[in-house]
């Protein structure tokens, strides 16, 4: 039954691949790629698409109204009437946005209470991100696999070093760190608990073994079916009534955990659906060759599963970064919440539109940001298939 | 048979001498605890304008933040050695409860059912919050003079209900004119749709500078609820209770008897009034008794200040709210701010 649905077309990502009845796969040219700038090198065909005919002219003029109506009052109040210099709020004088309390902000916008003195190892980590994950995304670097796995390995515990401190470094509690920082790190931290175990969940619900499958199951209906927020609660709230004197895990980690085991179950879905679409002949096939169930599974199944669920756990990553923000009711501080805070400053009352415009824009940056860099691993995975 | 003798009467001993020293000083956990981490662990609001908030610098401020920073000076003789726990109004209480917090310094309303059931204790009244009215200047003054006002409220909430009844119970016409949100009342008030708008008064400070022209607006420091607010801790602990209690009581009387940050070394060196002095520790040795250093609050009141100090930098004339003093105002000048005696 899944030979025949693997048959045909599919997409991937982006693209659409053809996947002959012999199971090769085969990219077809995707009309959409780049399809804006071409087609605003051919004007011609640009004004026929749209004022082909009398009904799409009447649409075009519709959204072009909504837009000027939308955009010429967004952009007088962010840009044209906003002021930009000052440091107090009497300095406020435009009829637009306030952008001097972002300015006045920013430094807890982006570190929380973060001392100023150590925020360079924040930086410092955030450079480390980058240009790791810039490495491994090259296509040159020698022993890739390999590098990745050391990755993913050395880094968190370096990371963690790097902003905790200790071992040299002055500690900082996880209560002073705040804002973008915090934001990055709970996505991070969660994605590093959520995505093995995701894979392991996904892996143990296909599984022949009924009590693994059946503890795989288990664990992803109870977290898929408890609402993240409650989870964050009682990991916040009741752990410490339960465990004596308070004490324990920092509760920070207690919200990284809960959010991981939480999105792993989706996570868990995602890859699933992925495992679902490789035709069981593939399997068969390798094990017809002598390869076991792990090597079968790390070297046949697992990659082009993972390929296949890329688009689904890109998503769940981005709901990840946004459910972040879950952790305000138990009074941690990301983005978001030290937005509010700052709202609390009587310095800044009321400059409320400033400071959800400027979070909503830096959440969508950063999720625009991981879209398009996930579509770009899409096509290059596709590729490489072909 | 003087073998035993002699032991029982040297255990007798033994026991007089401890519950000699016991009289003195019962155990408190909280306070070693703090003594020994080194800092006050205190719950604050999440972010209150003039009450709890952090400032660009990051620093946490307002009324209650500044008990919590007093407490900490009388204690470890150091303001600046307290952390700042914000709780959201959902974990308050397990906060405290399970021990993360020394106590929590947010306005949270003293009732009796808290009281009762919540197993934590109020150890005083450090803001007198209550619902009131932002009117026009030079419209009214006080609530009853609405009389024939029109008040915009949020449909369906506590504040909407809560004015209806006291108009009911003391015969005034107020018409209620409902909106589906907060913002949308306010904005309705500040357009001049209605004469007043109603919250409590800690809010109302805050919104009224949100307003399009704060300087004409007044909040109304007499009340048509009763909500105090004050420092909290759990149950069990007497002597560390008896230190969050009389620190709050020591910041009031400092003010009634005139003792603030600036004159606070010469009032020790030079005052002869005998209540100044056991406040700040040149007789009496209260401190002691308390397990503290007798100059616990001469480090609170010279490091943070007194109440009115403290009243005005955070929510009063000195800061943006501009509250007036209302009933936080001392006892002999018509408010409710009251202590017992140092003596």
């Amino acid at each position: 039954m899944s030979r025949e649905l693997s048959q045909g077309l599919v997409p991937i990502g982006g693209a659409t691949a053809e996947i002959a009845s012999d199971g090769r796969l085969t990219i077809l040219p995707d009309a959409r790629d780049g399809g804006l700038a071409r087609r605003l090198r051919q004007p011609h065909a640009l004004a026929k698409r749209l004022f082909g005919t009398p009904s799409d002219a009447a649409i075009t003029l519709v959204c072009a109204a909504l837009l000027a109506w939308a955009a010429v009052p967004l952009l007088r109040w962010t840009i044209l009437d906003a002021t930009f210099t000052g440091t107090t709020r009497n300095d406020c004088t435009g009829t637009g946005a306030c952008w001097v309390f972002i300015r006045a902000r920013f430094g807890q916008f982006m570190y929380g209470f973060y001392p100023a003195g150590e925020r360079w190892r924040v930086d410092l980590a955030g450079v480390i991100l980058l240009v790791a994950s810039g490495l491994i995304a090259w296509p040159g670097l020698p022993r890739r696999r390999l590098a990745a796995l050391l990755a993913l390995v050395v880094l968190p515990p370096l990371g963690t070093w790097l902003l905790y401190g200790g071992l040299g470094l002055r500690i900082v509690e996880t209560r002073e760190w705040g804002g973008l920082m915090l934001t990055a790190f709970l996505s991070i931290y969660a994605a590093i608990i959520a995505v093995p175990l995701g894979i392991l969940l996904a892996l143990g619900r296909a599984s022949r073994l009924p009590v693994i499958r059946l503890i795989s199951t288990v664990f992803i209906e109870f977290w898929r079916g408890v609402p993240i927020i409650a989870v964050i609660f009682l990991a916040s709230l009741l752990l410490p009534l339960i465990l004596p004197n308070g004490a324990g895990i920092d509760r920070l980690a207690r919200a990284v955990i809960g959010l991981g085991l939480c999105i792993a179950a989706y996570m868990a879905e995602a890859v699933r659906g992925g495992l679902q679409a490789i035709p069981p002949g593939q399997a068969e096939a390798a094990s017809a060759l002598g390869l076991g169930y792990w090597r079968t599974t790390g070297l046949i199944v697992l990659p082009q599963a993972l390929r296949i669920s890329l688009p689904a756990l890109t998503n769940e990553f981005i709901a990840l970064v946004k459910n972040t923000s879950l952790v305000l009711i138990v009074s941690i501080f990301d983005l978001l919440g030290i937005a509010q805070a700052a709202l609390a400053d009587p310095a800044w009352v009321g400059k409320t539109w400033e400071a959800y415009a400027f979070a909503g824009f830096i959440y969508w940056l950063a999720c625009f940001g991981l879209s398009r860099w996930s579509r770009r691993i899409e096509l290059k995975a596709a590729r490489i298939s072909h | 048979m003087p073998s035993i003798r002699l032991p029982l009467a040297a255990a007798a001993l033994a026991l007089a001498a401890t519950s000699a020293g016991a009289q003195q000083l019962a155990p408190s956990p909280t306070l070693d605890a703090i003594k020994a981490r080194g800092h006050l662990e205190c719950g604050v609001h999440l972010g209150l304008p003039g009450f709890s908030f952090a400032n660009d610098r990051g620093e946490w401020s307002g009324i209650d933040v500044d008990y919590c920073r007093a407490l900490a000076a009388a204690i470890l003789g150091d303001a600046t050695k307290v952390k700042f726990t914000p709780t959201s109004v959902q974990q308050r209480w397990p906060v405290l409860q399970s021990g993360q917090v020394d106590l929590l310094s947010r306005n949270t309303t003293i009732t009796f059912s808290r009281n009762a059931t919540l197993g934590v204790n109020f150890q005083g009244i450090n803001f007198y919050e209550g619902q009131t009215f932002v009117v026009r200047k030079g419209t009214a003054t006080v609530p009853k003079d609405l009389d024939g006002a029109s008040v915009c409220v949020a449909a369906g909430s506590t504040e909407e209900k809560n004015a209806a009844d006291w108009a009911k119970e003391n015969g005034i016409k107020i018409s209620i004119i409902n909106f589906q949100k907060n913002d949308d009342a306010i904005a309705a008030y500040d357009s001049g749709r209605c004469d007043a708008y109603t919250a409590g008064i800690g809010a109302l400070a805050g919104q009224r500078i949100k307003l399009k022209d704060p300087d004409n607006n007044i909040v109304m420091t007499e009340t048509i609820s009763n909500d105090p607010q004050g420092p909290t801790t759990r149950w069990g602990d007497e002597r560390y209770q008896l230190v969050v209690r009389w620190v709050l009581n020591g910041m009031i009387a400092a003010e009634a008897l005139g003792v603030t940050s600036k004159n606070v070394d010469e009032m020790k060196a030079k005052s002869q009034n005998a209540e100044v002095r056991r406040l700040l520790g040149v007789e009496g040795g209260f401190g002691a008794m308390m397990g503290l250093s007798n100059d616990w609050m001469y480090n609170a009141i010279k490091q943070v200040g007194n109440y009115g100090e403290s009243y005005e930098r955070t929510v009063g004339m000195g800061s943006p709210l501009k509250l007036a003093r209302g009933k936080n105002e001392l006892w002999t000048k018509g408010g409710l701010l009251f202590t017992p005696p140092f003596q």
